[in-house]
């Protein structure tokens, strides 16, 4: 039968011989979760027990959860402050690395170290940085040049942008590659044009290189943004004796959901959370993609 | 409208000399073309007259101006590049008007200036496309525009027509001649095609291995070259070189063949002939053999003749009744049109 078939049937037969492997995973893996978190949402559920159905009623309940509501503005805090800065400041860094041959190797080799580093570990290095004197770093650097103590971690305004910072820092490395490899793939000829032109660098960086460089400034956005909506390990971790405290300020979504999930057992509340998530997630892309979309 | 004036221009990479002393002037108005090889040193030699590499040693005059440390903008030159170097991200309005960002210029004038270019180079109405909507010709008159926009003393063609299939390159180089003769500014053109540096130079200048071997008319380059390098080089296909002896005004070849030849020379000579005028029916016979392969071109036919000692020589024969593949011929050329060089240094000997 197969000998029968004409050779666009028989490529097609083994695409999908070949694709059939990842179609399974990704439908138990990923596909058939997603579809049973959907569907716990509408459920009340404590993970052993029998599940019931609870139609709105989780959803009503988190409209109506201050905590949530505190979550929310939170997770948004870290997507709106962490996506520009870490996109300012790989950008400068690739910008300038890019021009430097002097140790550039090393240089990359140090950006890049944090990105490979396991967040647990670094978060915890970082929590200890942020301790008073006479343990923290910061705080004993300050001490020395004579300027009072910060509570980094222990107020409610200072927490968020701590647990934040190391967040960006591990995120760098991999942003100043994409930035680097996008900035070598613009021809030299056009800044040699434009040196012939005698147009400033000023002109040059935000006329020639930085529309050019308008696919990887998309994807970096886009990727970055799905990360700090995502953020959980160094929040975790950096607040462990009481996560997402002082008074839920560093609370992340995925922070909320893993405590109603698995300190609280209320499994049809996390899901509902989740799924909230995950629309976020969604609609956040999608409008980036449409509004960074070349015309 | 100015003179360029190269005086002992050295240029090293590291520890590299790639350009050994390059001098030459340009007459105002004149179309140079710097023809050769790659690696030659002609490009470098362009980048260093723009400004985008330094100068290790000698001078670079711009109409009787000094410009070894002048920015490339101050130099009062243009270039256009060999991937044309057009934004894609602006419009054809937009990137011809980048020429004109730092001109003196008010608003008005700068439009006026890009309107007279736009008409010249007959693309008013593509002013507002974007690059990925023209063909390759038009992105090339794009690249020029954005030139001519500046108004600059010397225009700078870096390899400008290799992107362009063949027949686009046939009208872009009939239509860069065209402007040449419009608006008359002095151009300098690198290019590795000796029949672009034929058909649109008033001088060729062709180099190898960072030293030039010739600057001439293309008549003169032609018709006589300096050395056996500029011989093979200009000319399509390349010029046949015999071994031959010389004495008294007398050249005998290995064939046994003997021709009067004016000239001092003595010894062992080499006599170049071009195909185009190495035949089968009239001239002194030169050399003889079997015919290997034929290649016509319609109103003649390349023959291909294996001469044994000679080597393969390539001749001309007509095009419609050529000798047959295996048969025996002489080929046969005018004495005047026989070029001797000295075998060991290359030079031509007159």
């Amino acid at each position: 039968m197969y000998r029968n078939l004409t050779i666009k049937q028989k490529q097609i037969v083994w695409a999908w011989a070949f694709l059939a492997i990842p179609v399974l995973f990704y439908g138990v893996i990923r596909f058939y979760p997603t579809g049973n978190a959907i569907l716990i949402s509408f459920q009340n559920w404590n993970l052993l027990g029998t599940r019931s159905w609870a139609g709105f009623d989780n959803y009503v309940k988190l409209w109506n959860d201050p905590v949530f509501w505190k979550v929310f503005a939170n997770t948004f805090i870290y997507l709106l402050l962490g996506t520009p800065i870490s996109l300012v400041i790989s950008f400068v860094i690739a910008y300038h690395l890019d021009q430097l041959r002097f140790m550039h190797g090393f240089l990359r080799m140090l950006y890049f170290l944090p990105f490979m580093t396991s967040a647990v570990a670094m978060a915890w290095v970082w929590r200890w940085f942020y301790q008073p004197v006479p343990t923290g770093l910061f705080n004993n650097l300050l001490a020395s040049v004579g300027i009072g103590q910060i509570s980094f971690l222990n107020s409610t305004t200072n927490a968020l942008p701590a647990v934040l910072a190391p967040a960006v820092w591990a995120g760098l490395g991999f942003q100043i590659i994409i930035f680097m490899a996008g900035l070598r793939a613009i021809p030299k000829s056009y800044y040699e044009a434009a040196k012939i032109d005698g147009v400033g660098w000023w002109t040059v960086l935000w006329e020639i290189t930085l529309p050019l460089l308008k696919p990887t400034i998309v994807f970096i956005v886009v990727f970055s943004s799905i990360g700090f909506l995502r953020i959980f390990d160094h929040v975790f971790n950096m607040t462990t004796n009481n996560p997402g405290g002082p008074l839920n300020a560093t609370k992340p979504l995925v922070l909320m959901i893993y405590d109603t999930a698995f300190t609280g057992f209320d499994m049809g509340y996390a899901a509902a959370q989740t799924v909230v998530l995950f629309v976020v997630l969604l609609t956040v892309s999608l409008l980036q993609l449409r509004i960074l979309r070349d015309k | 409208m100015a003179t360029l004036t190269l005086r002992d221009l050295v240029k090293t990479y590291d520890k590299t000399e790639v350009l050994h002393g390059i001098s030459l002037t340009v007459a105002d108005g004149e179309f140079v073309v710097f023809v050769g090889p790659s690696g030659c040193g002609k490009s470098t030699t362009l980048r260093m007259i723009a400004g985008l590499e330094e100068v290790t040693g000698g001078t670079i005059d711009i109409g009787g101006r000094v410009v070894n440390n002048l920015e490339p903008k101050d130099r009062d030159i243009a270039m256009v590049f060999q991937n044309y170097a057009i934004y894609p991200h602006m419009s054809v309005r937009k990137n011809i008007g980048f020429g004109l960002r730092t001109a003196k210029l008010s608003r008005a004038d700068k439009e006026k200036r890009l309107e007279e270019v736009a008409a010249i180079l007959d693309m008013t109405d593509l002013l507002d496309r974007k690059p990925n909507q023209l063909s390759g010709g038009q992105r090339q008159r794009v690249a020029i525009g954005r030139a001519m926009v500046r108004d600059p003393a010397v225009f700078l063609f870096d390899e400008p027509l290799s992107n362009l299939d063949a027949q686009l390159r046939t009208q872009m180089r009939l239509e860069i001649k065209k402007l040449h003769q419009k608006v008359g500014n002095t151009i300098v053109f690198v290019t590795h095609d000796q029949v672009e540096a034929m058909t649109m130079a008033d001088r060729i200048v062709i180099m190898k291995d960072g030293h030039i071997q010739q600057v001439g008319t293309p008549s003169e380059v032609y018709h006589t070259p300096a050395n056996i390098f500029v011989a093979r080089f200009i000319g399509a296909p390349s010029m046949n070189m015999l071994p031959a002896m010389a004495s008294h005004g007398t050249v005998r070849l290995d064939t046994g063949t003997e021709i009067a030849m004016p000239g001092g020379a003595d010894g062992a000579v080499t006599l170049g002939v071009r195909p185009d005028d190495l035949g089968v029916v009239a001239g002194v016979p030169l050399t003889r053999g079997r015919v290997t392969v034929r290649e016509p071109l319609g109103p003649e036919t390349l023959i291909y003749v294996d001469t044994g000692a000679g080597g393969e020589v390539i001749a001309k024969a007509d095009g419609r009744t050529p000798p047959e593949v295996g048969a025996e011929v002489t080929l046969c050329a005018d004495p005047a049109n026989l070029h001797l060089f000295d075998p060991a240094s290359g030079q031509a000997l007159r």
